[in-house]
């Protein structure tokens, strides 16, 4: 697949692993920006073939296609995983992705299109470049081997009672809080959480910037103790007290 | 009739709403890859991906990526898979479209990779002007019965063929090839 870097030695990874962890989150992002093939791709250093570009994404074709037709769609601006990336330019994506969905289908006469994105390497993601794959798909190809079972009839239950509170004020947030300001602030946070958690530096505490940060942006006007408090080893704590906020 | 997502709307069946709001629906679905998977999906019925208006579409993104970020914490979660199956040959099984956000941990048994293909490379030339033209068509710039002549024409100068805003794309050819597929699905 075009989305793997390099390999790394152990040691090389053991090192770089250790760099990364005693960086912030935003000179982490530049360092991965630096590396990042698809950014040299963006950038038209390395060569590629372009479906479909304009100023905030690009469409290539994968070198080493799952199926022919798969097609990479890349935000320009480099993001890790999906949850650093900007609402609007999301939508984008996803509007980006309808057309060549569309095109897709018309061009290789194919049943049908997944997308599919992989954040965090346990999700299979190989690239350092939050991308799309677009895979163009027909009936017995073998690809995405999904299969929908029945699961336990109270674990519906279970999940919603796991992530409700969370997401209500993630989702929450966007209805009722008149200020832009406030909506990004609260996106950007969770961001900052998500970028140190795939950097695998959550759980340095001393350095903590990231979580640190997210405290002190959000409750400034409420409770500016916090900052150097302990809220930074309690996150649920931290959590409620935003969802409080934002009421 | 007989679609589960608008069923869950209805409150049929085991499924639970964790949010819902004018535009779409966050819901467990009692079918899924792997248990704490979450559906996101438009509350309008419409089949596919192409028929799922800009706005919903991109709400329907703002939501997964909100659920996205709820599972690595309430879930904790490694990684998540973002998925959209549009079609019967996409592995489409509910006439409704829907993103899925799929909770990931190390060696949790699911497969969702596949083997990277290595292609001449005159057969990625030959799918980049298939595209290429296919685009064009869809602008209506022009219009080509038969995509495959088309392989004989010089890659580089599709290359310098100006892409038009997808804007006008969007507006174009719409109806025969939705009513194709909706016919597809179940």
């Amino acid at each position: 697949m075009v989305d793997a870097p390099p390999e790394l030695t152990e040691e090389q990874q053991k090192e770089l692993e250790k760099k990364l962890k005693s960086l912030s989150p935003e000179e982490l992002r530049q360092l991965q920006k630096q590396q990042c093939i698809f950014c040299q791709i963006i950038s038209g250093k390395i060569p590629s073939k372009k479906i479909y570009e304009d100023p905030s994404c690009l469409a290539i074709l994968d070198i080493n296609p799952a199926t022919k037709g798969h097609l990479l769609l890349l935000p320009k601006e480099h993001y890790a995983i999906m949850p650093q990336v900007p609402q609007k330019e999301l939508g984008h994506l996803f509007s980006v992705s309808k057309v060549l969905s569309r095109l897709q289908l018309r061009a290789l006469h194919v049943s049908g299109t997944n997308i599919f994105i992989a954040n965090g390497v346990a999700a299979g993601q190989r690239a350092q470049h939050f991308l799309l794959h677009l895979l163009p798909r027909k009936e017995g190809d073998g690809l995405l081997p999904v299969k929908d079972t029945l699961i336990d009839a109270s674990l519906p239950e279970k999940v919603k009672a796991a992530v409700q509170d969370r997401l209500a004020q993630l989702i929450g947030t966007k209805k009722v809080v008149a200020s832009k300001k406030n909506e990004e602030r609260s996106m950007e946070s969770s961001e900052n959480e998500m970028q140190t958690n795939v950097a695998k530096a959550k759980k340095r505490r001393s350095g903590a910037p990231a979580r640190k940060k997210k405290v002190g942006k959000i409750s400034l006007e409420e409770n500016a103790e916090r900052e150097d408090g302990g809220a930074a080893a309690d996150p649920a704590a931290v959590l409620d007290e935003i969802a409080e906020l934002f009421k | 009739m007989g679609c589960e997502l608008c069923g869950i709307l209805a409150g049929e069946g085991k499924a639970v709403i964790i949010h819902e709001d004018d535009r779409a629906v966050i819901a467990v679905r009692d079918h899924v890859l792997t248990p704490g998977q979450i559906t996101i999906f438009p509350r309008e019925h419409a089949p596919i991906l192409e028929m799922v208006s800009e706005d919903v579409l991109g709400h329907c993104a703002a939501l997964a990526k909100a659920v996205s970020v709820a599972v690595f914490e309430g879930l904790g979660a490694k990684g998540t898979n973002i998925l959209v199956r549009n079609g019967l040959g996409a592995g489409q099984n509910i006439p409704h479209f829907g993103i899925e956000v799929i909770p990931r941990q190390d060696n949790d048994g699911l497969n969702l990779q596949w083997e990277p293909k290595q292609l001449p490379e005159d057969e990625l030339d030959r799918t980049f002007v298939l595209f290429k033209d296919e685009f064009a068509a869809l602008q209506g710039q022009k219009e080509k019965p038969g995509a495959e002549e088309t392989e004989e024409t010089n890659p580089e100068e599709i290359k310098l063929r100006k892409t038009l805003p997808e804007e006008k794309m969007k507006e174009k050819e719409k109806t025969n090839y939705l009513l194709k597929s909706v016919k597809r699905i179940p």
